[in-house]
């Protein structure tokens, strides 16, 4: 009888005894002694943009010999802000492994904290972080706005102000599904939606389908199998149902690339995803993932020929971070924006970044050839943003 | 025509290629072209060039790259491997040095290396990943064993330099250390004796040293008899008693089974809990050792014979082996090396480095040992007794290199690498030309895998 796989790999797998689980935590380096990268100080922030609401975190870690740098994670509570702190102090800052083990049941604080770490890291070693991260691998990285509003004249506001930022390509999120509508209509409803918003943007722009987990596996191979003639860049997050039968389900449906991972904060659900061909195009978040285990994602996608565009809606300390790691990563595709319709969010994040705009031209932002994160962030701006400082 | 003045003409004659890497203008002349050279529509869409990164690079700049053949006395180091050195050179005078010793083919991996010299000149050397792709993407022909240890020799010197400019050992470049305590390593031998085996544990526990490393006794045909299996199982059987339970034991099938053969010693051994079985048939059809390894819970390892992390994925995706073993002077270096290593974090797939050569690539594989989680032990080729050749690696590096105390390698502390080679001393040791591999054959005169 001829074998077939993939099943006689499953029997391999259940039937092999499995090595120890590798837990990285049980090791820490030693104590920093009086190294000048000893992170001595912690603080951060909890902001809030005041008009979409949209959360995110800011940490600022100073080392012994004076250099601070800044990390941006996901929305965070103040307990486990105070936990993190109790790890990090006292550490050195290159002890990126140390800290992705530590934190890991806390990704918003991994990402925030190992950020910033690399932030100060650079900066001592003055120079960029996608230097010190082995780049740059191109020199300008291309912006993907992702555009606030759920129809096109909502999204249009924000549509204006990221063509007005030099971007070209765009998110657009597809319309939820009543269930009273049939799916033919359903299908006709985002079909129209998606035609609507390539008018908005002109021949120029170029479109990504955010599903945003919120369809059903069958509904979303019927939307991809409709569009793929239309050519999305991707499908993104096109279910929330994340099995490989649920997924193979789309992918064998049709030639529409996907895209995976905003919600995933387990490196091994990406092998799972990779090892299954059911992704195109991985996404993790950056304000789940810090840059060092973003890193190692990519370097999983890299052997399958997968690119990464890491999702981002947070703020612009984070964007700058995601830029550098795309200006060192080979199969970096893009790095998302999120970009506010309303001014006053948008003058916020420009105060952040002490006036360095999430901008490019052509589609793309100029690396700029300056240390850590290349800029300096205006903490007064932080203040006046922060629900709360700790 | 100097060899630079044919390879910035050849890459005028790609027409689109503006610049070659490093920045230099190649000379505008059209020249002929056969249809295989880069063909893009419109000028706006040609690539831009190394030239594009000038406001994005450090000031640093690659200047010069060497490249050392070093043969041993052939009494005291294999004579297949002369040690392949990289030596990159930069306008403010910080070097580094790599390792592109591939067995059985020194010239060309050396040839190989300053074939790749005029890709680098000029370049940025903090720009590691990106010269990593140019070297590997842009050679075309991907992979390799002579493209993947010259690639690896450039790497490490790079990082080497990477690591000087910044004033830390690489190891801390890539988040470690895991590990402060050092990186558990073990080392090579062979008794074939029960006397000889209760003589190396206590020799082997006097050292501190934890681990071992064996082959099996007998090479071996497609299928074999009942009395070869028995051999190769009691031989395995007599060191477990000889060692005791306490030093962990790995043995070398290096590839000489088939499948079939393999997955029959495999299951007898189960019982002796081996740190790992390696290459336990040849490494290129991934589903032949996936049947091989499915019957047995003895740990898995290979990998010392491939090449870039895409030379690792169908191992890892299809959950055919817990250990993997790249080569740092084979894979691509300290990119590569670390590459493999987090994809196989993900899996739970544990990383015991491939290291048969000379001493730089040894210590270079130690950085990217003590930034891993997934890491288990660091081979190299040597005994639990220091030989001559240890001698003479101390007098290349001025320290007794690759040598365990109580059971680990230390880490490094200088920064880069930890190496400066003594060009004074290398001339000791010149370059005498490429030796094969050591080939075996079977008794009716048919290659056999050694």
């Amino acid at each position: 009888m001829v074998e077939q796989f993939p099943r006689p790999m499953a029997e391999i797998r259940t039937a092999r005894r499995k090595l120890p689980a590798i837990d990285s935590a049980a090791f820490a380096p030693p104590p920093a002694g009086d190294h000048p990268l000893k992170i001595v100080e912690f603080r951060a922030w909890r902001v809030k943009e005041p008009a979409s609401n949209r959360r995110y975190t800011v940490v600022r870690l100073r080392a012994q010999g004076g250099i601070a740098g800044y990390g941006e994670g996901g929305p965070a509570v103040a307990s486990e802000i105070a936990a993190a702190r109790t790890v990090t102090m006292n550490r050195r800052a290159t002890e990126s492994e140390f800290i992705r083990a530590a934190l890991r049941r806390t990704p918003a604080l991994e990402a925030a904290v190992n950020n910033a770490m690399l932030d100060v890291v650079s900066r001592a070693k003055d120079m960029p972080i996608y230097r010190y991260l082995g780049g740059p691998v191109r020199f300008k990285a291309r912006l993907l706005g992702h555009l606030e509003g759920a129809t096109p004249a909502d999204s249009a506001p924000s549509l204006e102000r990221a063509k007005r930022q030099g971007m070209a390509a765009f998110t657009t999120a597809a319309p939820l599904r009543d269930s009273m509508i049939p799916l033919q209509s359903y299908i006709d409803v985002v079909a129209k939606h998606y035609a609507d918003m390539q008018a908005l943007a002109g021949p120029a722009g170029e479109w990504v389908l955010d599903g945003a987990g919120a369809m059903t596996p069958g509904d979303a191979a019927s939307v991809a199998n409709a569009l793929e003639h239309a050519h999305p860049i991707w499908f993104d997050e096109p279910t929330g149902v994340a099995t490989p039968d649920a997924l193979a389900k789309i992918v064998e449906e049709s030639v529409m690339p996907i895209g995976l991972g905003r919600n995933i904060t387990d490196i091994v659900e990406f092998q799972r995803l990779l090892a299954s061909g059911s992704v195109n195009i991985v996404r993790p978040d950056l304000g789940l993932n810090s840059l060092a285990k973003i890193r190692r994602i990519a370097a999983l996608a890299e052997t399958h020929y997968v690119g990464i565009a890491p999702f981002h809606n947070g703020g612009p300390i984070g964007t700058m971070a995601g830029l550098h790691l795309n200006a060192s990563l080979i199969q970096a595709y893009a790095q998302q924006v999120p970009v506010p319709a309303s001014d006053r969010d948008a003058a916020m994040r420009a105060e952040i970044t002490s006036g360095l705009k999430e901008k490019g031209e052509d589609g793309f932002f100029a690396l700029i050839n300056r240390p850590g994160l290349g800029f300096e962030v205006n903490e007064k701006a932080l203040d006046a943003a922060s629900e709360e400082r700790i | 025509m100097r060899r630079r003045e044919l390879l910035t003409t050849l890459a005028a004659g790609a027409g689109a290629l503006a610049a070659a890497p490093g920045g230099r203008r190649a000379n505008p002349t059209p020249l002929a072209d056969c249809g295989c050279s880069l063909q893009i529509r419109s000028a706006k869409d040609k690539p831009p060039g190394e030239a594009a990164f000038r406001d994005v690079t450090s000031k640093l700049r690659i200047t010069n790259m060497r490249v050392f053949g070093v043969t041993l006395d052939e009494r005291i180091a294999q004579a297949d491997r002369p040690y392949v050195f990289v030596k990159i050179e930069t306008n403010e005078g910080v070097t580094g040095w790599g390792e592109a010793t591939l067995e059985g083919k020194a010239s060309a991996a050396m040839a190989c290396v300053m074939d790749l010299k005029d890709l680098i000149i000029g370049c940025d050397p903090m720009q590691v990943e990106h010269l990593y792709q140019v070297m590997y993407i842009g050679s075309f022909y991907r992979g390799g064993p002579v493209l993947g240890s010259a690639i690896s020799g450039i790497d490490q010197a790079l990082w080497d330099i990477r690591g000087k400019v910044m004033n830390m050992p690489v190891y801390e470049l890539l988040g470690g250390p895991v590990d402060p305590r050092g990186v558990r390593g073990y080392y090579h031998a062979d008794v074939w004796t029960l006397e000889a085996a209760r003589e190396l544990r206590d020799k082997t526990k006097a050292a501190g040293v934890t681990a071992l490393k064996f082959q099996l006794p007998d090479l071996l045909e497609c299928v074999e008899t009942n009395a070869k299996i028995k051999r190769a199982v009691g031989h395995m059987e007599m060191l477990r008693e000889g060692l005791g339970p306490d030093i962990d034991f790995a043995v070398d099938f290096h590839a000489r089974p088939t499948p079939s053969v393999a997955s029959i010693i495999l299951r007898e051994i189960e019982p002796l809990h081996l740190m790992f079985a390696e290459e336990i048939c040849p490494p290129e059809n991934v589903r032949a050792m996936a049947r091989a390894v499915r019957h047995s819970t003895t740990p898995i390892a290979t990998g010392e014979r491939l090449i870039a992390s895409y030379g690792y994925a169908e191992l890892i995706d299809m959950g055919v082996v817990d250990v993997l073993q790249p080569d740092i002077a084979h894979v691509g270096g300290v990119t590569a090396l670390w590459k493999v290593s987090a994809t196989a974090e993900a899996s739970g797939i544990r990383m015991a480095p491939h290291a048969c050569e000379g001493p730089i690539g040894g210590i270079a594989s130690l950085h990217v040992d003590a930034a891993g989680p997934n890491f288990l032990a660091q081979e190299i080729c040597g005994f639990v007794q220091a030989d001559q050749k240890n001698r003479v690696w101390e007098d290349l590096l001025g320290f007794p290199a690759m040598r365990m105390v109580d059971g680990r390698y230390p880490l490094p502390t200088r920064p880069g690498l930890g190496v400066d080679i003594s060009e004074t001393a290398l001339k000791k040791y010149p370059f005498q030309g490429t030796r094969p591999f050591v080939m075996a054959f079977h008794e009716d005169g048919a290659v056999a895998s050694l």
